[in-house]
């Protein structure tokens, strides 16, 4: 296929995955914008990112767009600890991945190796660890995310365990670390530097992804490859990999061994093992109404996604009286393992007045969304209810 | 100078540690700007509301990792952060002094009044303290630009104005770096 006929496709597909709960006028005009779908960043409607970071970029999506099943490219959470390297650094001419540690035969490949492979596409969500940390009591360090630093996309790359398979595996392997382009300013900052287990590194939808919703992976985003560990957190989907290191051991130094962990039990800082964190929490967000909206009495629709470390979601509940009565939701759209699920429930205000939407996920492991996360000394993992404030007049 | 500072008082005053934070704020945003945001800009650090302890470790962390503060400058930054961005504090703060009034330092004290003569062999070291985190060893670029041979060192004005005020993700100097600091690191840079 040629990459324009892959881009034609790409697009039929998005338009019909974005085709999911929204109605109307508001369908189309979401058609409208997906159907231009670009890399381009903030070139179409207002707000595509709220910045809370701005050196090194780190922005997130606004929930409206999470009306959308796939979230565009452009309007997709960035987050990274030092930004992207220069652009010419990762450029296929000059990009290369270097693959050695505990392996048969070291290798050095380059993007039209990968593309040679058998291609493989899995839609995903990606979530950044820190996602909602401004919700934990007491605060917590780091960038104060609320809803947005999550995203769905179909991401098209390569298995990893072909990659490995290539250099063949030796037996003492245990873990494999991977290493972005990216540098920091000063270079006493230690490297972001991460691995995840063997296990983990050899199942068949563990992917190094370099594409994106159809489109070139692009640079903010990781280009020209990153890893992609579906039902994990974001810390694991390393960006602009150029080095994968086979190994006995995890990750030595901070971004491994300090940060990105979380207690074993919810108590205090230093009172507890720590573990790396590593898959996704059951949890759903509300799109619409969105925050502060003014609506009409009468049926209103609630909607949202909803998803899990892998695992189906099984229920969404919505409530409209602060948690006294919860109203089933309805599954919508399509079903993937590690894909978000959409979901809506139509609410018939009848009063006038100011009222909290709620809503919770629950998987079909029956673990269900808690109405407040498990505090924890980094800010990680949050998933308590969602909610939203609308005020419906007459 | 005088608008800065009085509107970090009027700010202050709104404050639970008012006292401390109007006292410590010319000092401690001063560094934030010159020792800080060489990694990160500033709306990573106003954006936390953190309790002392916290803010030191934090603190201490960055000064592992190469942050160029004395102890006595870290020790500064925990007293002020710990008491402008601590936990009980509102989400939204009036942003550090040194942003404001840059239109007016710009007409008034953007340039020196008499020419100042700017010394090579002094401006190497500020350039390397300051500038060379971000625009690379002997100014050959890094995450900015290369200002080696760069067309802006012919262009006084602008030079000046893109360091005492910052340009896109440039950070304004005009609070770090003195006149003659900043003629010494022109003189440098001709040289380069």
């Amino acid at each position: 296929m040629t990459a324009e006929q892959e881009q034609k496709v790409s697009r039929r597909s998005l338009l019909k995955r974005v085709a999911g709960l929204v109605a109307g006028a508001l369908l189309n005009q979401r058609l409208a914008a997906a159907a231009t779908d670009e890399d381009k960043t903030g070139s179409r409607g207002k707000d595509p990112l709220m910045v809370r970071v701005t050196r090194p970029f780190d922005a997130e999506t606004p929930v409206r767009e999470f009306a959308s099943f796939l979230t565009p490219n452009d309007r997709f959470f960035v987050r990274s600890h030092f930004g992207p390297p220069a652009p010419e650094q990762v450029s296929e001419a000059n990009w290369q991945l270097h693959l050695g540690g505990l392996v048969e035969r070291a290798l050095t490949l380059r993007l039209q190796d990968l593309r040679r492979m058998e291609a493989v596409t899995i839609t995903a969500v990606l979530q950044c660890s820190g996602n909602g940390r401004a919700f934990h009591r007491p605060k917590t360090p780091g960038v104060q995310w609320e809803r947005g630093a999550v995203g769905n996309a179909q991401w098209t790359g390569v298995r990893l365990r072909d990659v490995l398979a290539q250099a063949g595996v030796r037996p003492e392997a245990r873990h494999v670390q991977f290493q972005g382009a990216d540098r920091p300013v000063v270079s006493s900052v230690p490297l972001f530097t991460r691995s995840i287990p063997l296990e983990k590194a050899l199942h068949p939808d563990t992917i190094l992804a370099y594409g994106m919703n159809g489109r070139p992976l692009p640079l903010l985003h990781g280009a020209p490859l990153r890893v992609i560990t579906p039902g994990w957190m974001a810390e694991s989907c390393t960006k602009w990999v150029t080095e994968i290191t086979v190994q006995a051991e995890e990750s030595k130094g901070y971004y491994m061994q300090t940060a990105y962990r979380v207690p074993t039990s919810p108590v205090e800082l230093g009172s507890s093992v720590m573990v790396p964190v590593e898959a996704m929490v059951v949890k759903s967000l509300i799109a619409g109404p969105t925050e502060g909206e003014i609506v009409k009495a009468g049926p209103i629709s609630i909607h949202g996604v909803a998803w899990s470390n892998g695992a189906k979601i099984s229920a969404v509940e919505v409530s409209t009286d602060d948690g006294k009565s919860w109203a089933t939701a309805r599954l919508a759209g399509e079903d993937h393992p590690y894909a978000w699920r959409q979901w809506q429930h139509v609410w018939t205000a009848r009063n006038p007045g100011t009222f909290a939407i709620l809503c919770r996920a629950t998987d079909v492991h029956g673990v269900t969304q808690p109405a407040t996360s498990p505090w924890n000394p980094g800010g990680f993992l949050w998933n308590g209810y969602d909610r939203v404030a609308v005020a419906v007049r007459r | 100078m005088v608008t800065v500072v009085g509107l970090a008082i009027i700010v202050a005053a709104q404050e639970e540690d008012a006292p401390v934070v109007a006292a410590l704020a010319p000092r401690a945003e001063t560094l934030l700007v010159a020792r800080c945001t060489v990694c990160h800009s500033e709306d990573l650090i106003t954006q936390q509301r953190l309790p002392r302890p916290r803010w030191k470790a934090t603190v201490e962390k960055m000064k592992q990792w190469g942050a160029e503060i004395s102890q006595d400058e870290a020790d500064l930054l925990v007293r002020y952060l710990s008491a402008r961005f601590h936990p009980g504090a509102p989400d939204r703060l009036a942003s550090l002094g040194h942003q404001v009034g840059a239109e007016e330092l710009l007409k008034e004290e953007s340039r020196p009044d008499g020419p100042v003569v700017g010394l090579a062999t002094r401006g190497a070291g500020v350039f390397q303290h300051n500038c060379q985190a971000c625009h690379g060893a002997g100014a050959g670029g890094g995450i900015g630009p290369k200002l080696a041979k760069s067309p802006i060192l012919k262009h006084e004005d602008a030079f000046w104005e893109t360091v005492l005020h910052g340009r896109g993700s440039m950070p304004a100097w005009g609070t770090v770096l003195s006149h003659q600091d900043i003629a010494d690191i022109h003189a440098w840079l001709l040289t380069r």
